[in-house]
C-alpha cells in the first residue's frame, strides 16, 4: 500500500508544470525515501530528476517500492481540478494496481474530489547520474532572474553560451537579427538572501547550450526562490531548484553543444 | 527478402527485443541505411495521383530522387546522421533467389498488362508497382544526389545489409536501417525497421513509428548463441538456400534447440527421412556468408557529413529532373539548419543506463512479464526478481 498526503496540492501542481512540457510520460518511483521521477525528453538531450522526500509530506506510507507509470498530460488534467489551498492524498495498491487515486480536499473540508488515474506500463531507461562531479563554475541566483534572462535571450537566438570568469557570468546569444550579451555579477549583500547572486568559480568556464531546453527548465521557477546552475567543460549542465527547506528538488541536466572540432 | 517468419518468431519468443520508438529518439545517432532497398521502396511508394511514377520532361522516372531527397532531409532535421550503403555484386549463392525475383517481376508485368486489358484499374496499379526495378542509372543518380547533400555514401563489396551490420558491429554507426530481417543474422546489434514510414510527413499524427530490433535481447530471449541464431535463420529460409518444405520458424527453433546446431539438425532430418532436404544444402557455406560476409573493413571507412553542394543539387534536381526550385531551395535551407543543430550532444553519451537502479520499476508491472528491455539492461529482470520474491 502506498499513501501520501501533501497539505498543499499546489506543490505537486508546480512540479508537474516543471516537467510536463519537457517529457511526456514517466515512472514515479515510490519508496520509503519518497517519490522520485527521472525522465528524459524524447531526443535524449536533457534529463529531469525530481525528488519529493517522504518527510516533506504530512503523511507518507510506502510498504513496498512501486513505480507509478503516468502520462504527464493526464496527471496535469487531474491536478488542474485541485483548488489553490487544497490538500492532496495519493493512494495506490501494491500489486497489480492499474490506477492511482488522487483525492483533493478543500481547506475547510467541505469539498472532496477523487480521481482514479489510469497507470501505464512505461519502459524507461534509468540513467546513472554521477553524484560526485565537481563543477568548475556555479551560479546561484534568484530563479525569477534566471527565468527572465532565458526568456529575453531566447527571442534572439536558439543557443546560449554561458561564460563564467572573474568578471562575473555572461550569457551570450547570436541570431539572425544580431548578437546579445547579458552580464551578471555576484551580489552577496542583498537584504533578502533569496535576492543574492553568488558566482563561484574554480576556473574560467565557457560552454554552449540549446535555449529550447533551458526554457523548459525555467518552468520550475515558481517552485523555488533561487536556482543553482553548475557547469564544467564537456559535461552536462545542471540546473537545480530546491523545494522548501527539506521537501525535495527538481534537477535538470542538459548535454552541452559539442564544438565543431569534436564532431566526428 | 530476408528470413521467413523471423519477426513473428521474435515477437513470440523474445518480445523484449522489439520496441516501437519515436524517430526523434534517434536524435544525434549515426544510422547506416540499406540504400538499394530504400531506393526500391521509394520507387514503389512515391507516386502521383493515378499511380504513375514521377517523371521528368524526358519521361525518366524520378520517384526515387524525390523520395530520397525529402526523406533524407527529414531524417537530418530529426538530428539523425544517415550513411547510405549500396549493394555491390550479389554473392553467387543468391542467384537462385534473384532468378525467382526476376521471374516474379515478369509475371507481374504480364499480370499488369492483362489487368489493363480487362480494365481493372486497381489490379493494374497493384501489378504495375511490382514491375519496378532499380536501374544502374537510378543508383548512380542517387549517389550523386547524396554526395551533393553532403551525406556519406559507402559502396559495399557485396551485400549492403552485411556491410551496414559490420559498421554497426564496429560501433561506426549506432544502428542500421533496413526492412530485411537478415540484417540481424548478419549481426547488427540494432536494426531499425519502418524508418522511412516514420520519416514521412504526417507520420507522427498517424502514429506510425519505426521499430527497433535488439540482437542481444533477441539472443537472450531465444536463449541461444549467435551461431545457433544463424542456424535458426537458415532453417527458417533465407536468400541463399531453398527452404526445407514443412519447416517453419517455430519448428526451426525447436530443432536447433533440440540438436544444438544446424549440421546435427540436417543429419537428424535426413535420418528421419520425413522432409526433403534441398540438394545441395551447403550448411557451412551459408553460415560463412552470414558470420563472415564479404565486407569492406569498417576500420578503413571514415564517415563525414559535409557541406551541401547547392549548384550540384540544383543541376540534378531542378535542371535534370524538373523539381520545383523552391522545393529544392527550402530543402537545402533545412539541411543547413540541421547541420548547425548537429552539434548538440546526447545526454546518454554522458550518463550511462544503470541496470540495478531501474529495479524499483519492476514492482508493479501491469502487463507482460518483467521488463525485458534493451539488452544492455538485461540485468534489470534479474535485479527486479528478489523484490518479486519478497511479495
Amino acid at each position: 500500500m502506498f499513501e501520501a498526503r501533501m497539505a498543499q496540492a499546489t506543490v505537486l501542481k508546480r512540479v508537474l508544470e516543471a516537467v510536463k512540457d519537457m517529457v511526456n510520460e514517466g515512472n514515479f518511483d515510490c519508496s520509503e525515501e519518497g517519490i522520485c521521477l527521472q525522465a528524459m525528453d524524447v531526443a535524449h538531450v536533457s534529463l529531469v530528476n525530481v525528488l519529493l522526500r517522504g518527510q516533506g509530506f504530512e503523511m507518507f506510507r510506502c510498504d513496498r517500492n512501486l513505480a507509478l507509470g503516468i502520462q504527464l498530460a493526464n496527471l496535469s488534467k487531474v491536478l488542474n481540478c485541485a483548488g489553490k489551498d487544497d490538500a492532496v492524498t495519493i493512494k495506490a495498491e501494491d500489486e497489480g494496481a492499474d490506477t492511482a487515486e488522487f483525492m483533493f480536499e478543500s481547506a475547510k473540508g467541505d469539498r472532496i474530489t477523487t480521481f482514479e488515474l489510469t497507470l501505464m506500463d512505461i519502459d524507461s531507461e534509468h540513467l546513472g547520474v554521477p553524484e560526485d562531479t565537481t563543477y568548475t563554475a556555479v551560479i546561484k541566483m534568484p530563479s525569477n532572474e534566471f527565468r527572465r534572462i532565458i526568456s529575453d535571450l531566447s527571442t534572439i537566438g536558439d543557443t546560449v553560451t554561458i561564460e563564467v570568469s572573474k568578471d562575473g557570468a555572461s550569457f551570450q546569444v547570436a541570431g539572425d537579427i544580431g548578437k546579445g550579451n547579458l552580464c551578471i555579477q555576484s551580489n552577496t549583500s542583498a537584504d533578502k538572501p533569496s535576492d543574492r547572486v553568488e558566482i563561484t568559480m574554480e576556473e574560467p568556464t565557457k560552454q554552449t547550450y540549446a535555449m529550447r531546453y533551458l526554457t523548459f527548465f525555467t518552468k520550475a521557477a515558481p517552485l523555488s526562490d533561487t536556482v543553482t546552475i553548475s557547469l564544467s567543460p564537456d559535461v552536462p549542465l545542471v540546473v537545480e531548484f530546491n523545494i522548501g527547506e527539506e521537501v525535495g528538488f527538481v534537477k535538470y541536466y542538459l548535454a552541452p553543444k559539442i564544438t565543431e572540432g569534436d564532431l566526428e | 527478402m530476408g528470413i521467413k517468419g523471423l519477426t513473428k518468431l521474435l515477437g513470440d519468443h523474445a518480445p523484449g527485443a522489439i520496441k516501437d520508438v519515436e524517430l526523434k529518439s534517434l536524435f544525434g545517432r549515426k544510422v547506416a541505411i540499406d540504400a538499394s532497398m530504400s531506393i526500391y521502396q521509394f520507387l514503389v511508394a512515391v507516386r502521383q495521383a493515378g499511380g504513375d511514377s514521377l517523371t521528368n520532361d524526358a519521361g525518366d522516372v524520378t520517384s526515387h530522387l524525390s523520395g530520397l531527397f525529402h526523406r533524407t532531409v527529414r531524417l537530418m532535421e530529426m538530428g539523425i546522421k544517415p550513411v547510405y550503403v549500396f549493394d555491390g555484386a550479389p554473392p553467387e549463392m543468391k542467384s537462385g533467389e534473384l532468378q525467382k525475383r526476376t521471374e516474379a517481376k515478369a509475371a507481374a508485368k504480364a499480370a499488369a498488362a492483362k489487368a489493363v486489358e480487362e480494365g481493372n484499374a486497381e489490379l493494374a496499379e497493384k501489378y504495375t508497382r511490382r514491375v519496378n526495378s532499380v536501374t544502374p542509372a537510378m543508383t548512380a543518380d542517387c549517389k550523386t544526389l547524396l554526395r551533393a547533400m553532403g551525406v556519406p555514401v559507402v559502396e559495399a563489396p557485396c551485400e549492403a545489409e552485411a556491410q551496414c551490420a559490420a559498421m554497426a558491429k564496429a560501433g561506426l554507426v549506432y544502428a542500421m536501417a533496413s526492412e530485411d530481417m537478415d540484417s540481424l543474422t548478419f549481426g547488427t546489434p540494432i536494426l531499425i525497421r519502418q524508418m522511412w514510414a516514420g520519416a514521412r510527413a504526417g507520420a507522427d499524427k498517424k502514429g506510425v513509428k519505426p521499430m527497433t530490433f535488439n540482437l542481444e535481447a533477441a539472443l537472450s530471449g531465444l536463449d541461444m548463441t549467435m551461431d545457433q541464431f544463424v542456424d535458426v535463420c537458415i532453417l527458417c529460409g533465407c536468400d541463399y538456400t531453398d527452404s526445407i518444405k514443412g519447416i517453419g520458424p517455430t519448428k526451426a527453433l525447436a530443432l536447433v534447440r533440440k540438436y544444438g546446431d544446424l549440421s546435427a539438425v540436417i543429419n537428424a532430418l535426413k535420418g528421419e527421412g520425413k522432409y526433403s532436404i534441398p540438394d545441395p544444402f551447403p550448411v557451412e557455406e551459408v553460415r560463412e556468408l552470414f558470420l563472415s560476409p564479404k565486407v569492406a573493413d569498417p576500420a578503413g571507412l571514415t564517415l563525414k557529413w559535409g557541406e551541401v553542394d547547392e549548384a550540384g543539387l540544383k543541376a540534378l534536381l531542378v535542371e535534370q529532373s524538373q523539381f520545383k526550385e523552391e522545393t529544392v531551395t527550402s530543402g537545402i535551407a533545412r539541411i543547413r539548419k540541421s547541420m548547425k543543430n548537429s552539434t548538440q550532444g546526447r545526454l546518454d553519451s554522458f550518463f550511462k543506463p544503470v541496470p540495478g537502479a531501474a529495479a524499483s520499476s519492476g514492482g508493479t508491472k501491469r502487463k507482460g512479464g518483467p521488463g525485458g528491455k534493451a539488452a544492455s539492461t538485461a540485468g534489470k529482470g534479474k535485479a527486479a526478481a528478489p523484490k518479486k520474491a519478497k511479495k
